[in-house]
C-alpha cells in the first residue's frame, strides 16, 4: 500500500462519503425526531435519481443547465410531497405501534416504492444528460474527476445549510426539540404531527440529492438502493441518533471501502482467486467490528435501563 | 362433549391442564389435519408443488418465530441460515459422498453453530443497532457464496435418497417436508410452554427484568439464534435438494424480508402464524407469478409495470396488515372461532 495509494485512496473515499454522509443525515433527522428507522431511505434515493434524470431527458428543448435546474427542482419538490404523503398515509396510522413493526412497515414500503420505480423506468442503467464536462481536475495532486469535486462541494455546502437549519429557523428548532423529548415538546405547543411530516419530508429530500448527485457521478440503476444501505451503515457507526457522528461515519464508510476494500480487491487473493467486490462488503465489516467495541455506534447515545 | 369451550368444562387432573389439545374438538381437528396432510397429493393433484414449497418455507418460517416473535431479536439475515444449511448440504453429498439421510441433520447441526456464534453480539447490541448486525451477516453470506462456491450462477445438488429410496417424486418428496414440518411445528410449540419458551418470552418482553429474575441473557438469547438458525439450516437442506440448484439468489436480503413478512402477516408470538404466514406469501407469490403476465395481456395500458407488480402488491399487503391488523392472520383466525362460538350472539 504506498502513500500514493492511500492518499488517491482518501480523496475519492472523501469525495464519496460526503455523499454517504448526507444521505446519512437524512436518516439520524428522522430518527432523531420520530425514532423511526427508515428503511426505504435506499429507495427515496433511487427515487431521487430516477426522477431527476427523467425530467431533465424530458425537458431536453431546453438548454442542458436550465433543464437539468428544472429537474433538480421538480425531484426536490416531489420528494418532499412523497414525504409528506408516506408519512401521511403509512406512519400515521402506526403512531406508538412496537418498533419492529414500524421497521417492517418502512422495508414494505421500498419494496412498493421500488416496485412501481421498476414498472415505470425498468432495470437499465440511466445517466444525466452531461450537465458538467467530464474533465479531471487534480485535488492535492490526485486525479479526480470534476463531477466527483462538484458533488463533494454540493454535499458540503448542503450539510452546511441542513445545520443552520436546525440551529436557526423556528421549524429545525421545533424538530430538534421533539427529538430531544417528545412529551415535552408537545407540552410546549410543538405540534408532532407537524414535525413527523417534516422529519418524512426532509430525510426524503436528503435521499434525493444524495440520489441526484450519486446519478451525475455514477449513473442510477437499482444497485443504488444498496447505497441507501450503505449509509445506513454509516449511521450506525456514526451512532443513531447524531447529526456529526453521521457524517462522520458516512466520510469514514467512504474512505474506508476505498481504501480498504480497494486494496483488497486488486491485491489479496483468495486461494489464488481475487476478491471481486469485496469494497461493496467493507462498509459492513467494519460496522460489525465497531458495534462490538461500541453498541450504541462513536457518538450514539448509550441507552441507560431502568427497572 | 365439550365441542367449543363451554363454561363447564373442568379438567380433574394435571396432564389434563396441560394437554395441547385439550378439549375433544382440537383433538379431531388435529387428526383431520394430519389425515389432510396425508391425503394431500389425491386432493391437490399436480399442484402438491405447491404444498411442497410451503412447507419449505414454513419450516424456515418456525425457526424465525423462535428468534423475533418468542425471543424477541430481530433478524434480517435469516435466508442467510438457509443458506448455510443448503451448502452444508450440498457438501455433504456432493463433495463427502454421503447419503441425504445424514445431510440433514448436519446441515442442522452446522446452522445451529453458526447460529450461536451470530447470535452471541445480541447480548451488547439491541434493537436497530442489532438489526443491522444481522443485515451484515446476510450480506457477508451472499459475498462469500458468490466468491466461493457458486459464483454468479449455481451449483448443482444431487438428488437426495432417504435410506435406499430414491426421494425423485414431487409426492415422495411431500411426505418426506411434511414429517419434517410436523415434528418440527410441534417442537416448536411445546418448547414454548417448557422452561426455555418462557424464558425467551421474559427475554422478549423486557430483558433487563429477565435477567434480574435469574433469566441468563447470554444463554437464551444464543440459544434462540441457534434453534431459529438451525430451523432455517434443516429447511436450506430441503430446498437445496428440491430444487438440485442453489444459487446466491435463492438466498438473498429479499429471501429474509420474505421471511419477516410471513411471520408479520400470519402473527408475531403465535404458534401458529409461521405456518398461516408462509403459505399466505408463498401462494401469493406464486398466484401472482401465474397472473402477472395475463394481467399484462389484458391491461396493456400496465405496461412493464407488471414485472414488479410481485412487489407492490407484497408491499401493500404488509403495510395492510400492519395497519389494520397488526396481530396478522393468527388473531383474525381468533376472531372468527370467536364469532362462530358466540354465533348467533353478539356477546
Amino acid at each position: 500500500m504506498t502513500p500514493q495509494f492511500i492518499l488517491e485512496g482518501v480523496v475519492v473515499g472523501l469525495a464519496v462519503g460526503s455523499i454517504y454522509a448526507l444521505i446519512a443525515v437524512g436518516f439520524t433527522v428522522l430518527y432523531k425526531s420520530t425514532k423511526i428507522l427508515n428503511l426505504a431511505h435506499g429507495e427515496l434515493v433511487l427515487f431521487g435519481g430516477y426522477l431527476a434524470i427523467a425530467v431533465t431527458s424530458a425537458a431536453g428543448f431546453l438548454p442542458v443547465p436550465a433543464a437539468f435546474a428544472l429537474g433538480v427542482a421538480v425531484t426536490l419538490l416531489a420528494a418532499a410531497a412523497l414525504g409528506f404523503a408516506v408519512e401521511r398515509a403509512v406512519m400515521r396510522p402506526l403512531f406508538g405501534q412496537p418498533l419492529l413493526s414500524v421497521i417492517i412497515v418502512t422495508l414494505a414500503l421500498g419494496y412498493v416504492i421500488r416496485g412501481v420505480m421498476v414498472g415505470i423506468w425498468s432495470g437499465e442503467t440511466r445517466t444525466f444528460p452531461p450537465v458538467i464536462p467530464a474533465a479531471v481536475v487534480r485535488v492535492a495532486g490526485v486525479p479526480v474527476s470534476l463531477v466527483g469535486v462538484w458533488s463533494a462541494a454540493a454535499a458540503a455546502l448542503l450539510l452546511v445549510l441542513f445545520s443552520l437549519f436546525f440551529r436557526y429557523t423556528r421549524w429545525g428548532i421545533a424538530m430538534r426539540a421533539a427529538a430531544n423529548e417528545q412529551l415535552t415538546a408537545s407540552t410546549l405547543g410543538v405540534s408532532l404531527k407537524r414535525v413527523f411530516a417534516y422529519a418524512w419530508a426532509f430525510a426524503a429530500v436528503a435521499g434525493a440529492v444524495g440520489g441526484i448527485l450519486l446519478g451525475l457521478w455514477l449513473g442510477v440503476n437499482f444497485a443504488l438502493a444498496a447505497v441507501g444501505l450503505k449509509a445506513l451503515a454509516a449511521v450506525i457507526l456514526g451512532g443513531l441518533d447524531s447529526i456529526p457522528g453521521a457524517i462522520l461515519g458516512g466520510l469514514l464508510v467512504g474512505v474506508t471501502e476505498t481504501v480498504l476494500g480497494g486494496y483488497i480487491d486488486a491485491h489479496v487473493k483468495l486461494w489464488g482467486q481475487p476478491l471481486h467486490g469485496f469494497k461493496e462488503v467493507t462498509a459492513y465489516l467494519v460496522i460489525l467490528l465497531a458495534l462490538m467495541v461500541r453498541p450504541y455506534g462513536l457518538f450514539g447515545t448509550e441507552h441507560i435501563e431502568r427497572l | 362433549m365439550a365441542y367449543a369451550r363451554p363454561c363447564g368444562d373442568f379438567k380433574t387432573s394435571y396432564a389434563q391442564d396441560m394437554a395441547l389439545l385439550d378439549i375433544r374438538l382440537y383433538r379431531a381437528g388435529f387428526w383431520v389435519l394430519l389425515a389432510a396432510l396425508a391425503l394431500a397429493p389425491w386432493i391437490l393433484g399436480r399442484w402438491i408443488y405447491l404444498l411442497n414449497d410451503i412447507a419449505i418455507f414454513a419450516i424456515g418460517a418456525t425457526g424465525l418465530s423462535l428468534v423475533m416473535g418468542f425471543a424477541g431479536q430481530i433478524s434480517l439475515g435469516h435466508a442467510a441460515f438457509m443458506a448455510v444449511g443448503a451448502y452444508t448440504s450440498w457438501f455433504v453429498t456432493s463433495q463427502l459422498r454421503l447419503p441425504f439421510g445424514v445431510a440433514l441433520p448436519v446441515s442442522a447441526l452446522v446452522a445451529f453453530a453458526v447460529g450461536a456464534v451470530v447470535g452471541l453480539p445480541s447480548l451488547r447490541i439491541k434493537g436497530l443497532y442489532l438489526a443491522i448486525a444481522t443485515l451484515a451477516f446476510q450480506f457477508l453470506v451472499e459475498y462469500l457464496i458468490v466468491q466461493t462456491v457458486s459464483g454468479m450462477g449455481g451449483t448443482p445438488v444431487p438428488p437426495m435418497d432417504l435410506f435406499g429410496v430414491p426421494v425423485n417424486t414431487e409426492v415422495r418428496f411431500w411426505y418426506l417436508a411434511a414429517a419434517v414440518w410436523v415434528l418440527g411445528a410441534v417442537f416448536a410449540t411445546n418448547l414454548t410452554r417448557t422452561r426455555v419458551g418462557l424464558a425467551l418470552m421474559a427475554v422478549r418482553d423486557r430483558d433487563y427484568a429477565a435477567q434480574v429474575l435469574g433469566v441468563n441473557l447470554l444463554y437464551y438469547k444464543t440459544l434462540a439464534f441457534a434453534l431459529g438458525a438451525a430451523y432455517a439450516g434443516v429447511a436450506g437442506s430441503l430446498f437445496a435438494h428440491y430444487n438440485r440448484v442453489i444459487g446466491a439468489e435463492h438466498f438473498s436480503l429479499a429471501q429474509s424480508i420474505d421471511f419477516v413478512a410471513m411471520l408479520v402477516i400470519g402473527g408475531l408470538g403465535s404458534v401458529w402464524g409461521p405456518h398461516l404466514g408462509a403459505a399466505f406469501v408463498r401462494i401469493l407469490t406464486q398466484l401472482l407469478k401465474m397472473w402477472a403476465p395475463v394481467l399484462g395481456a389484458l391491461l396493456p395500458v400496465l405496461g412493464r409495470a407488471t414485472t414488479s407488480v410481485h412487489d407492490i402488491v407484497f408491499g401493500v399487503v404488509l403495510i395492510a396488515f400492519l395497519i389494520w391488523e397488526p396481530g396478522g392472520l393468527a388473531t383474525l383466525l381468533r376472531k372468527l372461532k370467536r364469532y362462530v362460538d358466540l354465533w348467533p350472539f353478539p356477546h
